[in-house]
């Protein structure tokens, strides 16, 4: 069935993901999938590989089918709409070039073959060319290009379309670390320009963080967690997004928890307000007392008189001075943690350092359910 | 890591590369020195004639001036019986009339030209859509079709050859001149179909399908895609494929000297040769001549495909 346009180029798309499952064959890999995504906005979704975003992603464009649920794009059901009627671009993992077509006849075949006017094609090729750097591989062949360049290309199929949803599957995982960052950056200016809904799939967080309105966090078929990258940072709702968010990982401490204090390696730590709303038995409860690395300060760097919490006597294991801050890997008791520090902590390997934090940066997990309590 | 070969074991590799290819070449190599000999030479064990002898070319290719041929004196006698009709006697002259028509290559070339590249175009044409279902739709039957198909190679043309004719005979069609090339047509199709069916299936296998996929999202549909990209990516397949079956149906004999062997007008080159052999025009340098003009579009055909089949086109478009 041939439907018109799903919406003109002034506005752009939403995306419902209701009740969403995907089995393939008898393995189901998505479950219960439910997201919103506004108008111009650019969510990533996150997660380890074989979480099922790149999934997601190919259920919203068309490419899978639906086992149960519904994919609304601008509040229709798109279901059963086929993938080259719904209106979308997509940059793909493996670029996915035409090989047997030049740059510039790969960014434009999608124009070619709409009918566009010749004068857009060229004004939108030169203005793609000019933004990616690449009016002087125009007429090379896919074959002749480096995997960045590729990279560009299948991006640049995707600016000149008038297309009014982008999604991207890991386009950036092929390249290395340099030419990441740049095409981060590049991505984030061509999102500000065009101001496309955009579905990002990725498994870097730092990509999730520096890219996203909005974060999916997925594990395992299911969301986690869906907020802002500092909701999603500062309030983790369990342990697998506490950890998979932000380099290096929050530190996972085992402690028990008590009326007023909680313990951890024999040392007690006074509470706050908040933890002290989590309903403990007398005999005390086993917690996971998370904290992130950044948010530990040396005492001998605190001002005096700061009213902070202090985990004493960690043993520096290992130094790593990265530039304007060391990380710092020590033990206390049989536990590891790690602390990002500023250049004016002298503590080096095998001597002892006392951590201080502020209480209302840790959060307290359920060691059973992973739940944040 | 390979061991190096020493100068012996080069040598000797290069002497068992020689002699397989004399082997394999010799009886070619043959028949070209015999249609380039003259009578006198036939019985020279050399491969290389004393004096090249072009009239057999000239004369199956039609090159050769009309040569008045000596009747003999009881044919002679025979004509001038009162009693014969003038049909009849004009019959009697024409087969020694001249040596032109002895084997008219012009003719045969084009019925076994236009008969061969009919079925290897249509074959073609069947197999890009069949291929394609086979590599990359899913549907039920799907394996039994795949497989199904070879069992046109299960059995032998022999076995088939008598039922396939009484099918042509009560079928009218192997009564007509037309019905019976239409017949052939059909066989050379069905025997050709299921390697060209495997041939560009694995090749479009081949071809990753997040190109497809990219092609949907640029606002391709599936038929679209497979004009667009998938026929262009596979031009080299789809000439090597034609070229195989253009082949089998060039050198197949047993179903064309039983459909066409009552009109030999529209004999193809096998059987020209076949009646050639046993015709009393089976002179060594003509039938060797013919033979040679039989084979060299075979040869002409591997030798396009080989130079001008390209690379890997697919390479570059996906990452690696």
């Amino acid at each position: 069935m041939r439907l018109a346009p799903l919406n003109e180029r002034d506005t752009m798309s939403t995306v419902t993901l209701n009740g969403i499952y995907k089995k393939f064959d008898e393995t189901e890999v998505l479950h219960n999938i439910n997201l919103e995504i506004g108008e111009g906005e650019f969510v990533v979704m996150v997660g380890p590989s074989g979480c099922g975003k790149s999934t997601i992603l190919r259920l919203i464009a068309g490419l899978e089918e639906v086992t149960q649920g519904e994919v609304l794009i601008d509040e229709r059901v798109v279901n059963m709409v086929e993938p080259h009627h719904r209106n979308i671009a997509m940059v793909f993992q493996n670029y996915a070039l035409y090989p047997h077509k030049s740059v510039r006849e790969n960014i434009i075949f999608g124009l070619k073959r709409a009918k566009v006017a010749k004068d857009i094609i060229e004004g939108r090729l030169k203005k793609a060319a000019k933004m990616l750097e690449l009016e002087d591989l125009l007429d090379r062949r896919p074959s002749q290009l480096s995997g960045g360049q590729r990279q560009r290309v299948a991006m640049g199929r995707v600016i000149v379309r008038d297309a009014n949803l982008f999604l991207f599957d890991e386009p950036l995982s092929n390249l290395d670390a340099k030419l990441r960052s740049r095409m981060r950056v590049e991505i984030r200016r061509i999102h500000r320009e065009y101001k496309t809904t955009s579905i990002y799939v990725t498994h870097d967080q730092v990509e999730a963080m520096t890219l996203g309105d909005r974060i999916v966090v997925m594990k395992d078929g299911r969301i986690e967690q869906v907020g802002t990258p500092m909701e999603i940072y500062l309030n983790p709702v369990n342990i697998f997004v506490a950890t998979f968010i932000g380099a290096p990982a929050m530190n996972i401490i085992d402690a028990m928890l008590y009326l007023g204090f909680i313990e951890v390696e024999g040392q007690k730590i006074a509470l706050n307000n908040r933890v002290e709303k989590i309903p403990v038995p007398a005999s005390g409860r086993r917690v996971k007392l998370g904290i992130r690395p950044d948010f530990f300060i040396d005492e001998k760097n605190t001002e005096h008189g700061a009213s902070l919490s202090r985990i004493e006597n960690a043993l520096v294991d290992i130094v790593e001075p990265l530039g304007f801050e060391r990380e710092i890997d020590a033990t206390i008791g049989s536990q590891h943690i790690k602390a990002k520090l500023d250049l004016r902590t002298t503590a080096g390997e095998g001597e002892k350092i006392t951590l201080c934090f502020d209480m209302d940066r840790v959060h307290l997990f359920d060691p059973e359910t992973g739940m944040r309590l | 890591m390979h061991k190096r070969r020493s100068f012996i074991q080069n040598i000797m590799l290069a002497g068992a590369v020689v002699l397989l290819l004399l082997f394999c070449l010799f009886p070619f190599i043959q028949i070209l020195s015999t249609s380039l000999k003259y009578q006198f030479d036939w019985g020279n064990p050399s491969l290389i004639p004393r004096k090249i002898n072009m009239d057999a070319y000239r004369e199956l290719l039609g090159f050769s001036a009309t040569k008045e041929v000596e009747i003999p004196e009881s044919i002679k006698r025979l004509l001038d019986n009162p009693l014969l009709k003038e049909e009849q006697k004009q019959k009697i002259l024409e087969r020694y009339s001249s040596t032109a028509d002895i084997f008219p290559f012009a003719r045969y070339f084009i019925n076994s030209f236009l008969l061969s590249a009919g079925a290897a175009a249509v074959s073609l044409v069947l197999a890009m859509f069949g291929a394609y279902s086979f590599s990359r739709l899913r549907y039920r039957g799907q394996k039994i079709m795949q497989r199904g198909v070879l069992f046109v190679y299960m059995v032998g043309g022999v076995l088939l050859l008598v039922p396939l004719y009484q099918m042509g005979v009560k079928t009218g069609l192997a009564s007509t001149v037309w019905g019976s090339v239409l017949s052939l047509l059909l066989i050379y199709i069905i025997q050709t179909l299921p390697v060209s069916l495997y041939m560009l299936g694995n090749y479009f296998r081949t071809i990753p399908y997040s190109i497809e996929e990219a092609a949907a999202m640029d606002g391709c549909s599936r038929l679209e895609s497979i004009y667009r990209i998938i026929l262009p990516l596979s031009v080299p397949m789809m000439v090597t494929v034609f070229i195989y079956c253009f082949i089998i149906a060039w050198n197949e004999f047993l179903f064309a000297s039983v459909f066409l062997r009552q009109f030999p007008d529209f004999h193809t080159l096998p059987l020209g040769l076949q009646s050639l052999f046993v015709s009393r025009n089976a002179i060594w340098d003509r039938i060797m001549s013919a033979s040679i003009l039989t084979l060299l579009p075979v040869v002409i055909c591997f030798m396009f495909a080989m130079r001008h089949l390209t690379g890997n086109l697919v390479e570059g478009g996906v990452k690696e």
